[in-house]
């Protein structure tokens, strides 16, 4: 019940900071609520049993990349969006493809078979389960992903360096 | 998998070497890289070996080939712009994204689950969005990078949300699971059909297939000339060996549900993208429409996968590779002579600048008109008869009138560069970039004697 | 007793204890610069000033209270209370004792051992930046903003080091419950044995996620005026320096967990104590050992002069972060060889 009844509020604050994101004029306030976005998916993984996500999902997304949002908004000391020029038109084939979007979501997911996949335990979102997960059967794309990273970091220092001329 | 291990280690090989100054074994390493790895495709060729590492990676003749292809495109690509990256400091940064970008290539064509999948696509597009930023005081190219990034990581996320789908449907990422479980549908399920045709959308952006192709032509026309000869053949090459993979066979029972869809994207990728080409006059732009227009054509050979032939795309892309690689290369040269000029004029009188460089860009421009006896008319003969095959004589209708289209297009090229010009200065090359240049002149005849022979490759 | 209620309890005597600790730290504090710069300290207020913290708190709550015109009141509001709750929050997995047996019901002394106790701890760090943050952009004064943006960016290089530091300990101790880890230290070497450049990258990071000297850039009084707290006043800016303390408190009370055994001391089964008797001496010991470390926090606070930023930078990155990524790496290779592998 109590579980429930947190699902509810997660998700209306999930919904509710993710429009705010969109709809606040200023920038820093539109950081904030998609720190409370994270925050409500946190709380989201919490009650999916997948602590180990939560954890790493608020650390890194509301601890670190977010702090860097923040920090670069309020470096160019964005206050106040300057009104953006979009057409109308724009804006209703914006609505209209996302709306579109949305109720194909909707159809999509109330059709779909509920319940967990086959094989796979209800604690599976624990670090130990997830560990041996990432570690035994994902070990080939965990190791790839560090030539993702290392891509990466070559190419913001490469960005970001003064040309030596 | 050693295929992935060599290209990875040579792009950190790559930023040791300069770390320990010792630029010049810059270049070595990476050629010597790729060579290893074309060799070591051959060396696997037939092999089969069975997949490897839980079903992440399987390098088959599929992928041994494609990979092979690719490496040799990206071989002839390092040794052709050596020019472009000089010798300072930036070379090795831009060679190290390159190769981890191949790196990225080599596991889109043989991943036999989706997280590879995503993880290749990713390493494959992130590089690139720095090599298209990589002229920092340009404008443009950094116009380039920043569209490149945003709508590259919005087509990821899209390709991401929908291999979530199918991985709901399915209960595995597992190519093999996810067919088995597909086949067992007579249709597909909602939430199937809908990952599958989010999967379709992210990579119809990344192979620029109309109506997701608004990026490329300002990427391609920001970027350095050499990095935009890079992502329009080892990029596109790459995101179509993978599309192939999975729509051939994961998804290959369902194709007549997909069938409509795949002809009508590339109906309106090969309109598009020749009408809005007959109209530029900057020739970087044209060429970024008619690789968005080949675009439509490998759409055409992903639309008779069923058949299961790779073939007929894997030479669709060598022949379409090697000649926009060496227009790239040529208008590169061309502009760099110039102060960057791109538009008609500064084509004129190339014959007598430098026939070598006329020579290769007029084959090269034939070639992708699909001319005989060049290679990129067998390519777009093979794509035809097999759409036919599959029955969608509209579709072929369309192929032959835009071909048209495109043909005037790459004749205005060809046209202004025998247009004389006076008061001319000559545009020098070194002489063994006019060997390259000759090399790919002669594969893109060689090629067509060498497919049209029938039983060897065909 | 309900365990809700107990936990709701539980919860309220830590907070206190917190509270009151961080309230006496002051006091601590300026008694021990006194004795360091031969002063005689706070003497007033009672004996030997002992009334001094509760004067204090008077006097922060009855001053005037001021919001500039120009600040955004909401979040210029909510940037301390931010701050304070995070400082909070991480008391919560500490275990203070064992436990005490009364009436044949068993009451921990941990608020909430859940199994990732130590990501939680790295969690709540990673957004204590954001009460600094806030506050100091809503205050729409440039001196406020760079105090704000220069505790953002030492706070996110830190933590990097923190992480790894902490990453190394969990390999030894192979769970991230912190009850566990104190339960693993009862009777063997405590985990700095094991792990002592781990605690050295840990404190020296402990200090400036704390934003204490000598890492106190985002309030240099000389350059920034007061840093993100310059337009604070009353309570506000009470809160901003009592969250500092207790953010000490908790980051002592944490070194003190993980790498000093926690409650646990040794030769403690021998003093012949048992059950509850025993359960109180090892509180009062884990006291000891987290004012042994608020101690360090001061005694360093009073005699080292502070960094510069770009030190500070070339500390965090350049440093600290290969130590910790070499200190990983040796840990596994100790582990791998040793046989500790399962």
């Amino acid at each position: 019940m109590l579980t429930e009844y947190t699902f509810w509020f997660l998700s209306f604050l999930a919904v509710f900071s993710a429009f705010a994101v969109i709809l606040s004029r200023n920038p820093v306030h539109s950081v904030l609520y998609l720190i409370l976005t994270f925050f409500s998916i946190a709380g989201h993984y919490f009650l999916l049993n997948a602590q180990f996500l939560a954890a790493v999902h608020i650390i890194v997304y509301a601890g670190a990349i977010m702090v860097l949002f923040l920090y670069v908004v309020m470096m160019l000391n964005l206050n106040q969006a300057e009104p953006q020029r979009t057409s109308a038109w724009a804006k209703f084939l914006g609505a209209g493809a996302a709306g579109i979007l949305m109720l194909v979501m909707i159809a999509v997911i109330r059709k779909a078979e509920q319940g967990t996949p086959a094989g796979l335990p209800v604690n599976a979102g624990t670090v130990e389960n997830l560990g041996i997960t990432l570690y035994r059967d994902f070990l080939l794309p965990f190791e790839l992903a560090s030539v993702l990273f290392l891509g990466a970091m070559v190419g913001a220092v490469y960005l970001s360096k003064k040309e030596i001329t | 998998m050693k295929e992935l291990l060599i290209v990875s280690l040579a792009g950190i090989a790559v930023l040791a070497a300069d770390v320990i100054k010792f630029r010049k074994a810059v270049l070595p390493i990476a050629v010597a890289s790729l060579f290893s790895l074309i060799f070591f495709c051959i060396v696997d060729w037939g092999r089969n070996e069975n997949p490897m590492d839980n079903n992440m990676l399987l390098f088959d003749n599929f992928a041994l080939g494609f990979t092979a292809i690719l490496t040799f495109i990206s071989l002839c690509w390092f040794l052709i712009t050596t020019e472009y990256f000089g010798n300072d400091a930036r070379r090795t940064d831009l060679y190290a994204l390159t190769l981890f970008s191949i790196c990225g290539a080599v596991l889109m064509v043989s991943y036999t689950n989706l997280v590879m999948l995503f993880l290749g696509i990713e390493i494959l597009s992130i590089p690139l969005y720095v090599l298209a930023a990589s002229k920092k005081g340009d404008r443009l190219s950094n116009e380039a990078g920043f569209k490149y990034f945003f709508l590259g990581s919005l087509a990821s996320a899209i390709l991401l949300f929908g291999i979530a789908m199918v991985y709901g449907a399915t209960g595995s990422f597992d190519l093999g699971i996810i067919s088995t479980a597909s086949t067992a549908m007579s249709s597909p399920t909602p939430l199937l059909n809908a990952g599958i045709v989010m999967i379709f959308a992210g990579f119809a952006f990344k192979v620029s297939a109309a109506p997701f192709h608004f990026w490329a032509p300002d990427v391609y026309q920001g970027s350095p000339t050499p990095v935009t000869a890079f992502m329009a053949t080892v990029v596109k090459g790459a995101a179509f060996a993978a599309m192939f993979r999975l729509f051939s066979g994961t998804f290959g029972s369902f194709i007549e549900t997909y069938g409509d869809v795949i002809a009508i994207i590339s109906a309106l990728t090969l309109i598009i993208a020749n009408i809005v080409a007959a109209v530029q006059t900057n020739v970087k732009r044209l060429l970024a429409y008619s690789s968005i227009s080949h675009a439509g054509f490998m759409l055409g050979a992903i639309l008779s996968a069923q058949n299961g032939d790779p073939k007929i795309l894997l030479y669709y892309i060598l022949t379409y590779g090697i000649a926009s690689l060496t227009s790239f290369i040529v208008l590169y040269h061309v502009s760099a002579y110039q102060q960057g000029a791109e538009d008609f004029n500064a084509f004129k009188g190339l014959v007598k600048r430098n026939p070598v460089l006329a020579g290769a860009m007029t084959l090269a421009v034939l070639s992708m008109a699909g001319i005989p006896p060049l290679s990129g008319f067998l390519a777009k003969y093979f794509v035809i008869s097999s759409v036919l095959q599959s029955g969608y004589l509209w579709l072929v209708i369309i192929m032959i009138l835009t071909s048209v289209v495109g043909a005037y297009y790459y004749l205005r090229i060809i046209i202004a560069m025998f247009t004389p010009l006076e008061n001319s200065g000559r545009i020098v090359v070194s002489d063994f970039q006019k060997y390259l240049f000759l090399l790919l002149s002669l594969l893109m005849v060689g090629l067509f004697f060498a497919a049209a022979i029938p039983d060897w490759l065909y | 007793m309900d365990p809700i209620l107990y936990t709701i309890l539980l919860c309220v005597i830590v907070f206190g204890i917190s509270l009151g600790a961080a309230a006496y730290m002051t006091w601590g504090e300026r008694k021990l610069a006194a004795v360091l710069q031969d002063r005689v300290g706070p003497s007033r207020a009672g004996p030997f000033g002992l009334l001094q913290p509760i004067a204090d708190g008077i006097k922060m709550i009855f001053k005037e209270e001021m919001i500039p015109t120009h600040s955004n009141r909401w979040l210029f509001v909510l940037g301390p209370c931010f701050f304070m709750l995070t400082a909070c929050m991480t008391s919560v997995v500490i275990p203070w004792g064992s436990g005490l047996t009364i009436n044949d019901t068993f009451y921990r002394m941990q608020v909430t051992d859940i199994n990732i106790g130590l990501l939680y701890l790295l969690g709540v760090v990673s957004i204590g930046v954001y009460g600094i943050m806030i506050g100091g952009w809503a205050s729409n004064n440039k001196y406020s903003l760079l105090g704000a943006l220069r505790a953002s960016s030492q706070m996110i290089s830190y933590e990097v080091a923190m992480g790894l530091s902490l990453i190394a300990l969990v390999m030894t101790t192979g769970t991230l419950q912190l009850g566990e880890i104190v339960r693993q230290q009862d009777g063997g070497f405590a985990n700095v044995v094991y792990q002592p450049l781990g605690f050295l990258i840990f404190l020296i990071c402990a200090f400036a996620e704390t934003n204490r000297a000598p890492f106190d850039l985002p309030e240099t009084e000389s350059e920034l005026v007061g840093g993100f707290h310059t337009e604070y006043s009353s309570m506000k800016l009470g809160f901003f320096l009592f969250a500092e303390y207790i953010n000490m408190f908790i980051s002592s009370a944490v070194m003190a967990t993980l790498y000093f055994g926690g409650y646990n001391f040794p030769f403690q089964h021998e003093l012949g104590l048992e059950g509850n008797a025993l359960a109180i001496v090892q509180s009062l010991v884990f006291m000891l050992k987290i004012s042994g470390f608020i101690f360090l926090f001061m005694w360093i606070r009073w005699t080292l002069p502070r960094f510069r930023y770009d030190q500070l930078m070339n500390l965090g990155w350049k440093i600290l972060l290969p130590l910790a990524l070499a200190n990983i790496f040796i840990t596994g290779l100790v582990m791998f060889f040793s046989g500790k592998l399962g």
